[in-house]
């Protein structure tokens, strides 16, 4: 079989390409086989929302991660009708959200919306679970990349709101019961 | 209802009577030819005049044969000789048109006798017990209600006919030859009585073997529909191998029987052949040694040797017939001695209306045991008062499925009895039992057909189809359930057809309106709307340059690369090639990215190839050297994938921006020199005025265009309101799904979509149903019934937690006090809604009481429910 590229007009090839380079440089794919990049730039799906859109709310089931190609994406929690923020993500920063989704079944626990236009790129878990079944070894990697992101995201999150808490609700130690 | 009973009860009866007076024998009692004698009489017998004319045609051009000969050759006479071959032609012309009205009668004799036994058959086995079904494997059931019956079939037409004709053209054509000469009429004889004694010899061997190859037949028609009924878990756990290997050994044992079968076959075939060639050897050596001398005319000689040819074709289908009425006779034995088992119910009550309950139960000392004596209850006393809710709960295997099948009279009691009101359970007929008692299994069974059938399916049993319910009935039942959103899913999937469109055209227009207008700025985030002006990143190419559908399938994507003029059009546009390269480029792609995942779909959701066209186009890609080969079939399958490609969903691949405007140009000129559509005028009007102009165009030239006063009649209702492709699936599922039905609502169309709905098929068994929705569906076709007593065997535990509290809901209110409830129930946070709450173990009723009570005595009841939360 001739390879594609000498034959035909480089542009056609370029969409699968980008995508593939995009997720190269995305930590949770970082070292990850070639192969294995590959398939999910594939099957990853672009989604584009306009300022002030809803991404993901609160009570509906996660099936899918994020990741941020162009924008900002404001992560809240809704407490008794009021948003709480809780985080920016923008493109070079921290540009994911929705990683456990990979994982588990769950609903969202946050909710997420499009601070500017932005670009996103996901990948849902049906996607994960099958491309994983097809390269069982870099399964163990995969889920391992998947709790650090969250741990960061953790650390983050609490940074953000030990820099915001009140001066009243700072405790060294336990309450005494 | 009462009124529709006597309709089914008339009904029933007046089919009973017809056939009573034939059926005074038990149907798997009565021999073959019970069916034959008493079946058709009057056809038969005119069969049989028949047959008596053509012997006189058959015999009579042998005595012509002889006059040719000689008198008119011998007396040199051409006026006898055109005479005798006139006379001569017609006999065997008329015998020849009689035999061909002969086989005809026969088969329709033979087809309508099996259609009289197949029915009443079938009506018999409906009404076998459970338990026979416990035991027997549906596929030995299929077999013999279908090909072993067929069979039986070719049989009956011929049953009488055959060996009356046999037997007298025999007679007929030996008196023929004792006339001509008893000598040789004596020896020509001889060779008969030897196969008197060798063919039922041979064939009671066969016959052996074939009742080896019946009962093997029909068990690998049951290994073959278990595997198929579990083909779930053979494909989950892939034991491929071990079914292979089950079947494997039914397919040697039915070879090996074959073989011994078909040896045994031919070799009563070469006897008969054998003995039919002895015969003329006798007669050209004695015959021709007499008309040497002088004893026998050449003539008599002739018109002998015809006749002990005609002879011999009587005899042969003797021989024939025999084998096939003894292959008959086993197979109906067989399937006689399946269902030999009476019914254990009346169908219909006799001489009565049937009940009408009010829905009391009582239980006195009830036993129910299964073969071997094991007690699955044992000494069950329960009284139910009319209109009372009882929670049936116990550990698994407690017997709870067991009585609420007896209440049901699915199953009867061994020992006790079952009151309902008054009546004894084994005196009601099923037709009692059906009009007053509805039934849901935890696993129902969903029919083959629409939605609609299966809701009415359990009224149409009962009261045919004279009072059906009207639709705000069956949508009403359908939001008890909680059927409504996938009831308003499949209606809006659904595609209409002009005339079913018609009375809602208008308004579902409207909607499209509102959507483009009012809700424009929600829905534009999830659909990319038709724009006669602008690239559709969102839909195929092939939607991009037609921009539209033919009523006649036209322009479907498989048709184009053989529409001269859609051809014409890409060569013009100068499209054709960089559509190849665009195909070249996917099939290539595909074929290395996804060589180890061909077996699975998912990983072609997202691509214009097909799963199942992974081979094809892995072979082209071997075979090509470039992206525009010359070989047309090669040209035709890469522009199929450029047609189907979507830029913003298949990524394998982009489209390069020059071809955009390439696209767009050559939209404009199909539409203006191909279908003649004014495009301008639809850029003109924007996306949302309907107009007049553009429906006349569609109506002349049979093409719809994008175009937004025209109904899309090829795509689906969705695809029609929306009016657009999908970008997003997420926001419109999550998002928008509300703000559409409320639209629905305000333009009054939600009961017309939700009617279409019903219409739905549901493929086989319910296949293209989800659990939740089958298990919803046989709650609906039972609450649709609305009989005074509901048993319901754990039906609501496949739903998820907000549509069984919905059901739960219903009984606590619309059914309290309406009707007796008896609930098999796991879960035990829904019984303190119960009026009694009943407790098994071990097949005893050991504890009952409100919730409350039982809670309190901390017995059997509170046990369970520890173990529960």
């Amino acid at each position: 079989m001739n390879l594609p590229e000498q034959n035909f007009d480089l542009n056609v090839l370029s969409q699968l390409t980008e995508t593939q380079e995009f997720l190269n440089r995305m930590p949770i794919f970082s070292g990850a086989p070639a192969g294995v990049v590959k398939m999910f730039a594939y099957l990853a799906k672009k989604e584009e929302y306009v300022k002030g859109e809803n991404i993901v709310s609160g009570d509906i089931r996660c099936d899918r991660l994020f990741l941020i190609m162009s924008g900002k994406v404001d992560i809240f929690q809704m407490v008794e009708g009021r948003r709480f923020h809780l985080q920016l993500l923008s493109a070079d920063s921290f540009n994911y959200f929705g990683e456990l989704a990979l994982l588990a079944e769950f609903d969202w626990f946050f909710s997420a919306r499009a601070w500017t236009d932005v670009v996103l790129l996901t990948i849902s878990r049906e996607a994960f679970t099958k491309v994983m079944e097809r390269f069982p070894d870099s399964y163990q990697a995969m889920v391992q990349k998947i709790i650090k992101l969250r741990i960061n995201r953790f650390v983050d999150q609490s940074n953000y709101l030990l820099d915001h808490i009140s001066p009243d609700a700072w405790r060294e130690d336990p309450p005494e019961e | 209802m009462v009124c529709a009973n006597t309709f089914l009860l008339l009904f029933f009866s007046s089919r009973m009577k017809e056939t009573d007076a034939d059926n005074s024998v038990r149907i798997t009692e009565r021999p073959l030819f019970y069916w034959i004698l008493r079946r058709h009489r009057s056809m038969q017998l005119f069969l049989l005049l028949i047959i008596v004319i053509t012997l006189f045609f058959k015999v009579f051009p042998l005595e012509m044969q002889k006059r040719i000969i000689n008198q008119a050759i011998y007396l040199k006479d051409t006026h006898l000789l055109f005479l005798y071959c006139g006379l001569y032609i017609g006999a065997v012309t008329i015998a020849g048109l009689l035999k061909y009205v002969t086989n005809v009668l026969q088969l329709y004799i033979g087809q309508k006798i099996l259609v009289e036994m197949r029915t009443e058959l079938y009506h018999h086995v409906l009404q076998l017990p459970l338990q026979f079904y416990r035991k027997m494997q549906p596929g030995t059931v299929i077999s013999a209600m279908t090909a072993e019956l067929n069979a039986i079939g070719f049989f009956l037409g011929g049953a009488l006919a055959i060996p009356i004709t046999s037997v007298l053209t025999f007679v007929v054509f030996i008196g023929f030859m004792f006339n001509l000469n008893p000598l040789l009429a004596m020896l020509s004889m001889g060779v008969y009585p030897l196969e008197i004694v060798v063919i039922p010899f041979l064939q009671k061997k066969y016959n052996r073997l074939n009742k080896k190859r019946v009962q093997t037949t029909r068990s690998m028609a049951n290994v073959v529909n278990e595997s198929i009924s579990g083909i779930h878990e053979v494909h989950g756990n892939g034991s491929y191998h071990l079914e292979e290997e089950k079947l494997s050994s039914y397919i040697q044992q039915l070879y090996a029987l074959l073989k011994k079968l078909f040896i045994v076959k031919y070799g009563i075939k070469f006897a008969n052949n054998f003995f039919q060639s002895i015969g003329p050897f006798i007669l050209f050596l004695v015959g021709g040694y007499m008309a040497i001398n002088g004893q026998f005319t050449l003539g008599a000689l002739v018109a002998f040797l015809s006749a002990y040819e005609k002879v011999y074709d009587p005899w042969k289908e003797l021989i024939e017939y025999y084998q096939s009425y003894q292959d008959a006779h086993v197979r109906y034995q067989q399937i006689m001695k399946t269902f030999d088992l009476d019914p254990e119910h009346l169908l219909l009550p006799y001489n009565r209306a049937p009940y009408t309950l009010q829905g009391n139960i009582s239980m006195k000392n009830i036993t129910f045991s299964v073969p071997g004596g094991v007690k699955l209850l044992e000494n069950i006393n329960l009284d139910v008062k009319a209109n009372e809710q009882i929670a049936l709960v116990g550990y698994s295997g407690s017997g709870k499925s067991t009585l609420a099948l007896l209440i049901a009279q699915l199953y009867d009691a061994s020992k006790g009895t079952i009151f309902v009101d008054d009546h004894h359970m084994e005196d009601l007929s099923k037709l009692d039992v059906s009009s007053n008692i509805a039934m849901i299994a935890q696993h129902p069974f969903i029919f083959s057909g629409t939605i609609r059938d299966n809701l009415l399916y359990g009224i149409q049993a009962v009261a045919g189809d004279s009072s059906l319910p009207d639709r705000s009935q069956f949508l009403s039942v359908i939001r008890q359930v909680g059927l409504q959103d996938d009831i308003i899913r499949f209606g809006l999937q659904a595609v209409l057809s002009p005339d079913q469109c018609k009375p809602f055209r208008d308004k579902l227009l409207r909607m499209r309106q509102i959507i483009q207008t009012s809700l424009r700025s929600d829905f534009e985030h999830a659909i990319e709307f038709y724009d006669a002006g602008s690239y559709l990143y969102y839909s195929n190419i092939r939607d991009n340059i037609v921009f539209g559908d033919s009523l006649t399938s036209e322009f479907i994507i498989q048709r184009l690369p053989d529409h001269s003029h859609f051809m014409g059009l890409l060569q013009e546009m100068e499209l054709e090639k960089p559509l190849l390269t665009l195909g070249y480029a996917i099939a290539s792609q595909s074929v290395t990215l996804l060589a180890d995942f061909q077996d699975d779909e998912f990983f072609f959701q997202d691509n214009p190839m097909e799963a199942d066209e992974f081979t094809t186009y892995s072979r082209l890609m071997g075979k090509l050297t470039g992206p525009q080969p010359t070989e047309k079939e090669a040209r035709r399958l890469l522009l199929i994938l450029a047609l189907r490609f979507i830029p913003k969903k298949h990524s394998i691949v982009s489209l390069p921006s020059a071809m955009e405007q390439k696209i767009l140009a050559a939209r404009h000129h199909f539409q203006e020199t191909i279908v003649h559509i004014d495009m301008d005028h639809c850029k003109v009007h924007g996306t949302c005025t309907p107009c007049n102009k553009v429906p006349k165009c569609g109506e002349v030239s049979g093409f719809i265009p994008f175009c937004p006063s025209e109904y899309m009649y090829t795509r689906t209702l969705l695809d029609n309101i929306l009016f657009g492709a999908v970008k997003s699936e997420h926001i419109l599922d999550e998002q928008l799904r509300d703000l559409a039905r409320q639209a629905f609502q305000d333009e009054g169309l939600l009961e017309e979509v939700m009617d279409i709905g019903l219409d739905f098929e549901v493929g086989s068994k319910g296949d293209r149903l989800s659990g939740g929705q089958k298990q919803k569906l046989a709650i609906a076709r039972a609450f649709l019934k609305d009989v005074p007593i509901l048993i319901m065997d754990e039906a609501t535990a496949s739903l998820d937690n907000t549509s069984q509290a919905r059901i739960q809901g219903l009984l606590e209110s619309d059914f309290k006090g309406r009707k007796t409830v008896i609930a098999v129930i796991h879960r035990l946070d829904l019984t303190p809604a119960y009026d009694r709450i009943v407790v098994l173990k071990a097949g005893r009723i050991v504890e009952q009481g409100t919730y409350d009570e039982l809670m309190a005595r901390k017995g059997a009841f509170y046990e369970l429910a520890r173990a529960e939360f």
